[in-house]
């Protein structure tokens, strides 16, 4: 579980119900509600808590047989979707139990990870039903001297009713009438999650004590690896690939990609000495400074030949230090010219940074009322998977009637997918991109009139790129 | 003011990066007007590592497409290493002599110190702790 490399932190479930529905109840009956919570239900308390106990052990086991299992759980990581962050800095993903499996380690039961989806997490709270069975409850008098903590996370409307702290109370106090449990807010021994919102209510356990998002290989942490790696899995690399990050930073993206895709030659590249030393030592600590090779250069100016790599992800940096307009139409010239024809690029933007490409692309092209709400879309929702975004910018099927040369003189960047998250603090978008054919080709006619040559994007008409 | 690196205190450490002869086979000169004319940049080496790496058939077998062979063939002589063939032999993907030798010219050289050179415009761009410096001045840019 600890290789499921794009979930922030992992919970298990205790509880999942419609929210509390706060206008109309009084206060009195919302905290009757919260301790129902605890109260309704003490067997699901309790298997949870066994179950918790039981990963607890056999993590332990793990450490000494680590190898077996890494295979399966890497297959059942490839199987479930990516869970891209959302906006909440402690993720919640509910982790149900789904199978015994069958080997030495017989105790140990599978996890899939699901999104928020109501009705998946009542069908797989049925299944838990029977299959709990199997699981010894034994450890049940052991939980009389259990030390516990409930954190209480609330949004929505409920916040007019209660705070977080008020709620912890009410459920910490019900769980001690209820099962005996003493309350530790230092250092418990069982956390309990809480997350009260419009959409649901929700208890869980977490798994893991630290985030999943800090990983074991890194030594300083640039992007969060979530992230990272979430660009590298839609980056489509295949064996044998060349990768490049132009703007490597820490090098987080190429660590990640690296531990996950090693049949790779990666290349990381960046303008300032100490990022570069930075990224030198997360590569030593992850061990792949054989995968990965660095170099100081300009993502403007890159010392490549045109057409020279297969793969581009990179964290466009965000914040003033970055001027919007021209640089980042260099920074994408400049990429787009080393991609190969049929490459990926994946880029994180910031709001603004999309913004800025959008609108650009929308006043070069002559049909705005058609193309904007489709082109780059699709804000995903979170609840979603993430393969339902749509393909390819309609802008061009649209661009096509009015001139059909117009599709292929226009660049050669097709954005394909567009996937919001948040960092945090603040959002951000991964935009992937897939090279159409070679720059530069100059298709005869289409140059619309009055188009500024400056105000070139991803969809520009053909300048003259470079004199390669 | 003497520097910290002077020889006496120089610390036993590795170096940061290692440039390999894959990387040194993509690197090209960016200088503005020399366009093509900027590959392939003439290596010269004051110091260098052989550094075993796992050997992975398929992973070299996948490469040999992308190199570009003279370009290799002259750093591998630049850098005194045994004779790389002229070109791929035919059947190389089954062929492990070959591709041992490969795997060997492209991956364990790490480069650590020393220049590359634009066969164009003759500017130098240094290689310092196993990473290639290539960025340009105001001047040298195309705009």
């Amino acid at each position: 579980m600890k290789k499921l490399k794009s979930a922030e932190r992992l919970f298990l479930l205790i509880k999942k119900q419609l929210p509390i529905t706060v206008p109309s109840l009084s206060k009195g009956k919302i905290l009757n509600e919260m301790q129902r919570l605890v109260n309704d239900d003490p067997g699901s308390w309790l298997k949870a808590i066994s179950l918790w106990k039981e990963l607890l052990e056999c993590d332990t086991k793990r450490e000494k047989v680590s190898q077996r299992d890494a295979n399966p759980l890497k297959r059942k990581v490839g199987e479930n979707e990516i869970v891209i962050a959302k906006k909440l800095k402690v993720e919640e993903i509910q982790m149900v139990e789904e199978s015994h499996r069958e080997d030495q380690r017989d105790r140990l039961t599978e996890y899939y990870l699901e999104q928020g989806n109501a009705v998946t997490q009542t069908e797989a709270l049925q299944e838990q039903g029977p299959q709990n069975d199997l699981v010894k409850t034994a450890g049940t008098e052991n939980l009389e001297d259990l030390t516990f903590r409930v954190s209480c996370r609330c949004s929505g409307n409920i916040v007019k009713a209660f705070t977080a702290q008020e709620v912890g109370r009410v459920v910490g106090i019900a769980l001690m009438r209820k099962f005996g449990w003493k309350a530790n807010l230092r250092n418990p021994y069982l956390e309990i999650f809480m997350h009260l919102s419009d959409a649901y209510s929700v208890v869980g356990i977490p798994l893991f004590r630290v985030p999943l998002a800090s990983r074991t290989y890194i030594q300083t942490a640039g992007l969060r690896s979530t992230i990272a790696w979430a660009m590298a899995s839609i980056a489509e690399i295949k064996a044998g690939a060349l990768v490049l990050d132009p703007m490597c930073g820490l090098g987080t993206i190429l660590v990640e990609a690296a531990e996950e895709w090693p049949d790779v030659y990666y290349m990381g590249a960046d303008v300032s000495d100490s990022q570069l030393l930075g990224a030198c030592d997360n590569l030593k600590a992850a061990g792949l400074a054989d995968k990965i090779d660095l170099l100081q250069g300009s993502v403007t100016e890159l010392p490549l030949p045109s057409q020279s790599v297969d793969v581009i992800i990179s964290d466009i940096p965000f914040g003033k230090k970055f001027k919007l307009g021209k640089d980042i139409k260099s920074i994408l010239q400049e990429m787009e010219r080393v991609l190969r024809v049929d490459g990926t690029m994946v880029l994180l933007l910031s709001e603004d940074h999309r913004r800025h490409l959008r609108d650009c692309r929308g006043s070069s092209i002559l049909l705005t009322s058609q193309e904007s709400p489709p082109e780059m879309k699709m804000l995903l929702n979170p609840d979603k998977r993430t393969g339902t975004s749509d393909k390819v910018s309609p802008s061009h099927k649209a661009s096509s009637s009015q001139c059909p040369r117009r599709v292929l003189a226009c660049g050669s960047l097709v954005p394909v997918e567009c996937f919001k998250v948040s960092l945090g603090k603040t959002d951000a978008f991964i935009c992937k991109y897939k090279k159409a054919h070679a720059s530069g080709l100059s298709a005869a006619g289409c140059h619309e009139p009055g188009a500024q040559p400056e105000m070139a994007t991803l969809q520009e008409f053909p300048s003259p790129q470079d004199s390669l | 003011m003497r520097s910290v690196r002077s020889f006496r205190f120089r610390p036993r450490e590795l170096p940061s990066g290692n440039m390999k002869l894959l990387t040194h086979n993509l690197l090209s000169s960016h200088v503005r007007g020399v366009g093509t004319r900027g590959f392939p940049l003439r290596l010269q080496a004051t110091e260098v590592r052989i550094n075993p790496v796992e050997f992975n058939p398929d992973f070299v077998a996948r490469m040999i497409p992308k190199v570009e062979w003279a370009a290799l063939v002259q750093a591998a002589d630049t850098l005194n290493l045994a004779e790389v063939p002229k070109e791929p032999t035919e059947g190389y993907e089954h062929d492990e002599t070959f591709l041992r030798k490969m795997h060997h010219v492209l991956l364990e050289v790490d480069v650590l110190e020393g220049t590359l050179q634009c066969p164009e415009s003759g500017r130098l761009f240094p290689i310092s702790r196993g990473i290639p410096n290539m960025l340009l001045n105001d001047e040298e840019t195309e705009t």
